[in-house]
């Protein structure tokens, strides 16, 4: 097939929600979008439009697109998605070496990505480009729930930018969406530090999203600095928990070893789906 | 008859259940978002809420979660059609305190005996 790949730039947001939302309409895990998400989706995790790509055929068609997100030596390829009736025709592979070429362009040789697990396709396309995994996520959810648990230890809430100072101390790699640079460019970060009686000690970032009618929780990374990570995890998401009893809360991109996994299991979280995290290292 | 508000993105999915819904004398109304499912809610009190938890602005989570904290709608039974996974509908189910679920692509029987036995559960 014959493609034109248009900056993504030259679309509105609107427009390219609707060639995303298409593209996923049979997507194993559905999550469409609309304009204004998607909007804070290039604010929060430095996509450069101009750098992304819209696949358009000879009739006009758009039948596929990629973003690029762009944070000085490192790129992120997200929002891959080609229309049900035009994949296995060499799109999604052309829209990849743009992004890649892109990337290139600005002398970038950490390239990233993350594929949802078992979208076999997606992987198999990603190893052909030369990408490797290099962990394994849990996407998970809670829904709110009273507790009857007795809070232990001392709490201390922070604000954005104290929950900001806080996060840059994390000694463990975050996915794109959750580490530092995401988290600056929201408005909406908030941080728990906790210290129990024993002296176990950690913190909790999260972000604190209003919507329509009640706030929801989201973007959660969890640090103990000293004692035992369930302990320590547990008493965080508690005292969270009862904080905020009302709220639905989102954690994504939790390492399948996150020492805090069984933690957030007791609090009620349960796994939604998986993400394989893949980077590519240019030499070039 | 009962009034039912379905919740979906999908024109075509929106279309089908309608179909089904209206051919059982039911009065079907439908929002392609959770926001105006929502107004629609509050709006119309419907006897019944089949939900797509893929929604463009807040999905069909959060929106169960707005829906059920409002006392007028703790007994409208809320049930989940969706093409997520089954285990993980089971438990988003399970976990939001939601009446039952369908996972896509459902039969149009499956449909009509979810629909008739919530509405009954509620009259009884």
């Amino acid at each position: 097939m014959t493609i034109e790949l248009i900056p993504a730039e030259q679309f509105t947001l609107q427009e390219l929600t609707e060639l995303y939302n298409q593209t996923r309409v049979d997507y194993m895990v559905p999550m469409p979008m609309n304009a204004s998400r998607l909007g804070d989706y290039v604010h929060d995790f430095d996509i450069d439009l101009s750098r992304s790509c819209v696949a358009r055929a000879a009739d006009g068609q758009m039948r596929g697109l990629c973003m690029l997100g762009v944070r000085q030596k490192q790129a992120w390829i997200t929002r891959l998605g080609v229309l049900p009736s035009t994949r296995r025709s060499g799109v999604g592979s052309a829209l990849l070496d743009c992004m890649l070429e892109n990337a290139h362009s600005l002398g970038i040789e950490d390239i990233q990505l993350e594929v949802i697990k078992n979208n076999v396709p997606a992987y198999n396309l990603f190893l052909c480009k030369d990408f490797k995994e290099t962990g394994e996520y849990l996407v998970m959810r809670r829904a709110p729930h009273p507790s009857a648990a007795p809070l232990q230890g001392n709490d201390v809430w922070l604000n954005r930018d104290e929950a900001l100072e806080v996060l840059q101390s994390c000694p463990n790699h975050l996915t794109w969406i959750n580490d530092l640079a995401s988290m600056r460019n929201a408005s909406d970060v908030e941080c728990l530090r906790l210290t129990l009686q024993d002296g176990s000690a950690g913190w909790l970032v999260y972000r604190n999203t209003k919507f329509t009618l009640r706030s929801t929780l989201s973007h959660l990374v969890i640090h103990t600095e000293k004692g035992d990570p369930n302990e320590v995890g547990a008493q965080l998401l508690l005292n969270l928990h009862i904080r905020y009893p009302h709220h639905d809360t989102y954690a994504e991109n939790i390492h399948i070893n996150d020492p805090h996994l069984p933690a957030l299991r007791a609090l009620g979280y349960f796994e939604n789906f998986a993400r394989i995290e893949m980077h590519r290292l240019s030499t070039t | 008859m009962a009034r039912i508000l379905y919740i979906e993105d999908i024109q075509d999915n929106i279309t089908l259940v309608e179909k089904i819904v209206t051919s059982r004398g039911h009065e079907f109304i439908s929002a392609n978002n959770a926001e105006l499912g929502l107004e629609l809610a509050f709006d119309l009190h419907p006897d019944l809420i089949l939900l797509d938890l893929g929604l463009p602005d807040a999905d069909g989570q959060t929106l169960s979660v707005w829906l059920r904290s409002e006392p007028a709608f703790e007994a409208v039974p809320i049930i989940v059609l969706t093409a997520w996974p089954e285990e993980v509908v089971r438990h988003t189910v399970e976990a939001y305190g939601l009446d039952g679920y369908l996972c896509k692509p459902f039969s149009l029987t499956a449909l009509v005996q979810i629909i008739d036995s919530a509405l009954a559960k509620k009259t009884s």
